[in-house]
């Protein structure tokens, strides 16, 4: 699972700069959350176009996450880029005064999509295009919310898993506690990424490793020494979440379809 | 003789930019006296066509946009990759490797090998050619392969056996694999350069591979292309990942000395060969 960083950063740098010209942007605009996913996302974006075509927004519901946004507003400095931060919880609280709940999963994907919302808003005024940071774990386990963190325009972490994403970081000298910091999704106060998923990302991303890329069968994975009960689950939560990574089934009815045999790239003529 | 190596990136569907793009190549080679130029496959069309390809097929005897490619081959040799259709069997694409020379059409190679597997889905889009043949070229019979064509080692056998004594690939070869630490470029890159050493070394052969470079729908064309002397040397290399154009000095007489010192073609039998290969057809389809 070693990841040749310098190669890496070549390829992902050069995928930024070509994917996002081809749809007609020369900049690019992202979330920054003070994670290391979004971190790294800014550190290629920079690398990539030079920080004065690096747009960030950062944006918190109330202090949910006071730290992460202190590291964010830290990240956005160190990288000199441009930055705003818009405060969602207006928009949130007017919309649960009237629907309330105590579900923090509802709020924190309500959370998730106004963000998104929003930087499709600025995405427009700056015509900048989105750089989203989902890895290839929380991708794989569908830990992420569909049009919400999983909607953007490009995504160049997408084929990296954590634990290769937190190598890159290094790599990057992104802030050593950004490396450090405990995995949140940032849905409530405190959540830890590790302890809702129930597995060490280091566990997670060895079970998806061999399922996905060495495309192992669960009994040779469980006889290779990982507990059954992980690695069911695993394959549960990856055929759970497919819905997220496709886009909708539409009802075939003619003779050529979209999403059926309407086959175009996503680059045609670019 | 001088080779140019074109390693670009083409615009996804659109042939008219495409053909200005090798056009602008071609004068760049002429001027710096070049011979030949390669370009990659699906040079006119870009590679991840799908629903494309039918509307970028040309027929390269009847096309307007072809003949300019054909009229500027009246002062250099030029292999361009492109969707072929022709009018006389219209609805049947072949991804092709055309060679012109002297404003005429001198050779149509129809990649045989269809990659359709994991990210490939050409067999969906592309009828497979159906041969491997070497020509006649102003240098020296010359044979010519698409991509997987070439991972396939019966197919440069043919060549050889026909007489081809330059075997020159063209490639749209995404790259995968980044955990070799020491590498500049993809792991699969790899396997292209043992097949360029293998091939070029035992077939006493000059060896070319194109291959393009560029990003479509988020796969990463590896770049990499180079020439085998017939010695099985490396002649030059092409940087990973990244544009390059070259014009290299190939001695074609290296041919006959590679030859002389180790005689595989000499004392090749293609005709046992054949023989083998009928006779392990034919069981085959007996037990099928």
């Amino acid at each position: 699972m070693k990841i040749n960083c310098r190669l890496v950063v070549k390829i992902l740098t050069n995928f930024i700069r070509e994917e996002s010209k081809k749809a007609g942007f020369d900049r690019v605009i992202l979330g920054l959350s003070g994670g290391l996913d979004s971190t790294v996302g800014a550190y290629l974006g920079v690398q990539a176009l030079g920080p004065e075509r690096v747009l960030a927004l950062i944006m918190p519901y109330k202090d949910f996450d006071y730290q992460g946004i202190q590291q964010a507003e830290k990240v956005a400095g160190l990288l000199k880029i441009t930055w705003k931060k818009i405060d969602i919880s207006p928009q949130i609280e007017a919309y649960y005064s009237s629907f309330p709940t105590e579900s923090q999963l509802l709020k924190g994907n309500k959370m998730a999509r106004e963000r998104m919302s929003i930087l499709y808003d600025f995405s427009a005024r700056e015509k900048a295009m989105i750089l989203g940071t989902s890895n290839k774990t929380e991708l794989l386990i569908g830990y992420g919310t569909i049009h919400g963190d999983m909607a953007y325009g490009i995504n160049p972490l997408g084929d990296l898993y954590k634990t290769q994403v937190r190598e890159l970081g290094r790599y990057l000298n992104v802030p050593q506690e950004m490396l450090n910091k405990k995995p949140t999704a940032g849905l409530w106060p405190g959540q830890s990424d590790e302890e809702e998923i129930g597995l060490t990302y280091e566990e997670l991303d060895s079970i998806l490793y061999r399922l996905v890329d060495l495309r192992q069968p669960a009994s040779q994975i469980i006889e290779a020494g990982f507990e059954e009960t992980k690695v069911r689950r695993v394959i549960e939560l990856i055929k759970k979440s497919e819905f997220k990574r496709k886009m909708p089934p539409i009802a075939k009815l003619s003779n050529r379809s979209i999403g059926h045999d309407f086959l175009y790239p996503y680059d045609w003529d670019k | 003789m001088k080779i140019a190596i074109a390693q670009i990136s083409s615009i996804l569907g659109n042939v008219d930019r495409n053909i200005e793009r090798h056009l602008e190549l071609m004068e760049k080679a002429i001027k710096e006296k070049a011979d030949l130029i390669v370009f990659p496959e699906l040079s006119l069309t870009g590679y991840t066509l799908r629903d494309l390809v039918a509307e970028v097929a040309l027929d390269p005897f009847r096309s307007s946009a072809f003949s300019e490619l054909l009229s500027a081959s009246k002062k250099i040799d030029v292999i361009v990759g492109l969707v072929e259709e022709r009018k006389s069997d219209p609805g049947l694409f072949y991804n092709s490797a055309a060679y012109l020379s002297a404003g005429q059409i001198k050779h149509i190679h129809r990649k045989v090998f269809l990659p359709t597997s994991g990210m490939f889905e050409e067999g969906r889009f592309f009828r497979p050619g159906g041969e491997f043949s070497s020509f006649p070229t102003r240098f020296v019979p010359t044979g010519l392969l698409i991509c997987r064509d070439f991972l396939h080692y019966g197919s440069s056998y043919c060549l050889l056996a026909d007489g081809a004594q330059l075997m020159i690939t063209i490639s749209a070869a995404p790259g995968r694999g980044v955990s070799d630490p020491e590498s500049q470029g993809f792991e699969t890159s790899r396997m292209w350069e043992l097949m360029g050493e293998t091939i070029s070394f035992f077939s006493g052969a000059v060896v070319v591979y194109c291959n393009r470079v560029g990003v479509e729908d988020g796969a990463t064309f590896a770049g990499g292309s180079f020439i085998y002397s017939p010695f099985g040397k490396l002649i030059i290399k092409l940087p990973y990942l990244e544009e390059a154009f070259c014009v290299q000095e190939v001695d074609l007489e290296e041919i006959r000395v590679a030859r002389k010192s180790w005689p595989f073609k000499r004392d090749d039998r293609p005709e046992i060969i054949w023989r083998s290969l009928e006779r392990i057809v034919r069981k085959k389809e007996d037990e099928d």
